[in-house]
């Protein structure tokens, strides 16, 4: 029976950009069409002049925070300004985290491991956490520029899934020298500032910024419009170009409106990526053209705003939002002689515009495209979809033991498995010259897809690629930076800087699979693999040919970095890596292995007799598990064993408890590794027929993993 | 191979971690980006940080720099015509 999806309300907004800060001042700066792109100011470069960057100039907020939580929860808390309701979920598109402060630090070469607690891109939601006292789910996703569109995307699937009433979505994104230095690496800065789709633009400007949507599936009284589809698709071409002939970006659009149940047609104005780089208005020229006979009103607010990366989407989402409210179309500032190469033709003067239908672009590095429709109202969408198990059907796993044999064949015989596995080891069965330029994170997460899907035996790749990572390309973002301090700001490396990203890994999987479909790096700590579990439930279809996809979760040990930055893991103290990756089918498969993730929540009151809840009845778990794999990370020592304790005493089982760290070692996504033993475990017999095996993660959230034989 | 040209394309192998190439192998007049060697826009980008920082020679031009690195060959005499460090 098909019953209508819940509608994706737009119950309240925050905005903090280059615009200016609140909806009125964004909407004032638009419709002045007065560019807020100057030369930087409000942070300090070596290399003169200072490049021309939107800023955000009289940011407020605890000091002690680094800029991009304080542009963070300035957005957050006015989104949620005179709501009473009890958030479900937050989730935030990063791509910079607390990189401005660990700049600062590193500079003053302190090596103070307490003051590094803000790096991690999962700290920003869970400072927004902190400030709004959410008990829920707190998500963050990273993937270049389309962060801000995937978070909001993901928070609409959470919503019409029914799994939550309330969520608070968006992104944040701070300058910082990274972005700064990183982009102008590339030869991707417009020196003059943005021009999206002029004839002469040479490229971007940098920004920052935030902003957030509080997103309901309970009709408030006042909205603004509602969240009508979204669509994500990866060009799985390029780590930092786009497909020249915009093929991710059409396939992203066409399935957004699809998802929205309209046509090209029905779409009044589109809100462009539009970043002004030759490359990327170009190919988003293309998909439009190639989607829309005769494209509506569009334009890009790059030119007033700059390009606040992971913001950026969000930030448009808001605006777009604003334009439905009040029946107006901003102007794509910049462009005083549109491209004929791009044959669009951007609106040049703001105007009032009748307006029923938005959609909004945003793409990022790593081919990750992200596109939402927004109306002015809700629309019936069928049906809920059934509970389709995720089926194993192949796995990977690399500790300091070695690939899957060796590490498995280490925790079988009770061997430690932890260490930093040698380079040339993890690399051993990739093309050399397919991984001359990745570091050590990307090279692990090749890796494990690559055997994943050898395992599997299937020739086929999947469609879809979901990631989780801790603390993402360690390295890389080390290596550029210190280049960077080493020439005094003059010689940026441009492959550090594209291998730095988060989602770097991710796209090069998607890159060397052909995997055009979702493509999301999920990130938060020790909770990442969880989070991308998360990610897969939402996004992998159940549709033949596209409910195919990796899921993975890998973390670097840097000797430097990871002792200042993972809590758990101090100098001296041995270095432990590695990950974890299947290869997943969303289809019920007799004889495999179905993972599945029935909790994750904040580590709060009742977290715990929740989680319990959400596994079962009592009498369900005592029936059905057969072993609990343990995470409890160093840093929680004391806490996790009393969670544990708690845990066990809930469910009243009596079963063998592995603290799988024992053998791992310490790093954030150990719990990838924990699944593939879990699996190893049902699969070899070892764990009787109809016996399920928990991975359970304790810590500041909580989660749960299960892994059944079907 | 004069001193210049195998300086140049040690630096490249170096740079670009072309791991399996030896300064033989690279051969001056074939095609640099796109070539045998699979160097991209990105590696070309990498290449300029590495002209500017070890020649002192600025290649921020498009047009100059798809005739700079065309050839190893063009690239080496570019570098060699317009070093301050090689002409002191």
């Amino acid at each position: 029976m098909n019953t209508a999806k819940p509608s994706v309300y737009i119950a309240g907004l925050g905005i903090v950009s280059p615009l200016g800060s609140g909806i009125e001042a964004t909407f004032s700066s638009l419709q002045a069409n007065q560019s807020g792109v100057s030369p930087l100011r409000v942070c300090p470069v070596k290399q003169q002049p200072p490049l021309p960057v939107g800023q955000v100039e009289d940011l407020r907020g605890d000091s002690t925070l680094p800029r991009g939580h304080r542009l963070a929860l300035t957005a957050a808390r006015q989104a949620m300004e005179g709501q009473a309701c009890a958030l479900d979920a937050i989730v935030v598109g990063s791509t910079t985290g607390g990189i401005a402060l660990t700049e600062e630090l590193l500079a003053e070469q302190n090596r103070d491991a307490a003051l590094y607690s803000h790096h991690g891109l999962g700290t920003v939601a869970e400072a927004i956490g902190e400030a709004l006292q959410c008990e829920g789910q707190l998500l963050s996703v990273s993937t270049a520029c389309s962060s801000g569109a995937v978070a909001i995307s993901m928070a609409s699937k959470m919503l019409e899934s029914g799994d939550a009433t309330w969520v608070l979505a968006g992104g944040a994104d701070s300058l910082c020298l990274l972005t700064y230095y990183g982009f102008h690496s590339l030869q991707l800065v417009d020196k003059d500032g943005s021009r999206p789709f002029d004839v002469t633009r040479e490229g971007m400007s940098v920004a920052e910024g935030a902003a957030f949507l509080l997103l309901t599936s309970e009709e408030p009284e006042e909205h603004y419009g509602v969240v009508l589809g979204s669509a994500l698709s990866c060009d799985a071409y390029h780590g930092a170009a786009p497909h020249p002939e915009g093929n991710g970006a059409h396939a992203a659009m066409a399935g957004a409106l699809a998802d929205a149940a309209l046509s090209a047609a029905d779409i009044d104005y589109i809100n462009l990526h539009g970043t002004g780089t030759p490359d990327n208005d170009l190919a988003e020229s293309k998909a439009i053209r190639r989607l829309f006979t005769s494209p509506p009103s569009l334009s890009s607010i790059k030119g007033l705003s700059g390009h606040g990366l992971a913001a950026s989407g969000a930030i448009e989402a808001v605006v777009a939002a604003i334009c439905l409210k009040r029946q107006f179309v901003p102007a794509n500032y910049g462009c005083l002689e549109a491209d004929p190469a791009c044959g669009l033709v951007p609106v040049t003067t703001p105007a009032q515009q009748q307006l029923e239908t938005i959609l909004s672009n945003s793409f990022g590095f790593g081919g990750n495209n992200g596109c939402l429709v927004l109306a002015g109202r809700a629309k019936e969408k069928d049906g809920h979809e059934e509970s389709v198990p995720l089926s194993i059907v192949g796995k990977a796993c690399l500790t300091g033991a070695g690939h899957t044999m060796d590490s498995m064949g280490a925790f079988f015989t009770l061997q430690p498995m932890a260490g930093r596995l040698d380079e040339a080891v993890i690399s051993k069965d990739l093309p050399a010259r397919s991984i001359r330029r990745m570091k050590r994170f990307s090279r692990m997460v090749l890796a494990l897809a690559q055997a994943a899907k050898a395992d599997s035996g299937i020739e086929q790749s999947p469609h879809a690629v979901f990631m989780g990572s801790g603390w993402g390309a360690l390295s890389e973002t080390w290596d550029f930076l210190e280049n960077l301090a080493a020439t005094d700001e003059q010689f940026p490396s441009p492959i550090d800087f594209v291998g730095s990203v988060h989602n770097s890994g991710a796209g090069q999987v998607a890159i060397a699979h052909g995997a055009t479909g979702p493509n999301i790096t999920s990130t938060g700590g020790d909770f990442s693999f969880e989070q991308a579990l998360q990610a897969t439930q939402l996004f992998l279809e159940n549709r033949t040919r596209y409910n195919t996809a990796f899921l993975m979760a890998a973390d670097e040990a840097h000797p430097q970095f990871t002792p200042l930055l993972d809590p758990s893991v101090r100098e001296g103290q041995e270095a432990a890596d590695g990950g974890g990756g299947f290869y997943l089918c969303r289809k019920p498969l007799p004889g495999k292995v179905a993972i599945a993730l029935p909790f994750f929540q904040v580590n709060a009151a009742a977290a715990l007799d929740n989680m319990v809840q959400a596994l079962g009845s009592k009498e369900h778990i005592a029936e059905n598990c057969a072993m609990v794999l343990a995470g409890i990370p160093a840093a929680y020592e004391e806490e996790g064993e009393q969670q544990l304790d708690r845990f066990m005493t809930l469910t009243g089982i009596d079963v063998p408890v592995i603290h799988y760290r024992k053998f791992t070692g310490e790093f954030a996504s150990a719990s990838a590794v924990a699944a593939v033993m879990g699996v190893q475990l049902l699969e070899s017999g070892e764990i009787p027929a109809g016996k399920q095996v928990y991975v359970v993660g304790f810590g500041n959230m909580l989660s749960a993993v299960t892994l059944a034989m079907q | 191979m004069d001193e210049l040209t195998a300086e140049i394309k040690t630096k490249l192998i170096e740079v670009l971690n072309l791991n399996d190439v030896t300064p033989e192998d690279i051969d001056e007049n074939a095609q640099l980006v796109g070539g045998e060697l699979g160097i991209d826009s990105i590696d070309v980008l990498e290449m300029v940080v590495m002209v500017e920082k070890e020649y002192e020679v600025v290649i921020n031009n498009k047009e100059i720099g798809e005739k700079v690195f065309s050839t190893l060959h063009n690239l080496v005499n570019y570098i060699r015509e317009n070093s301050p460090k090689l002409a002191s």
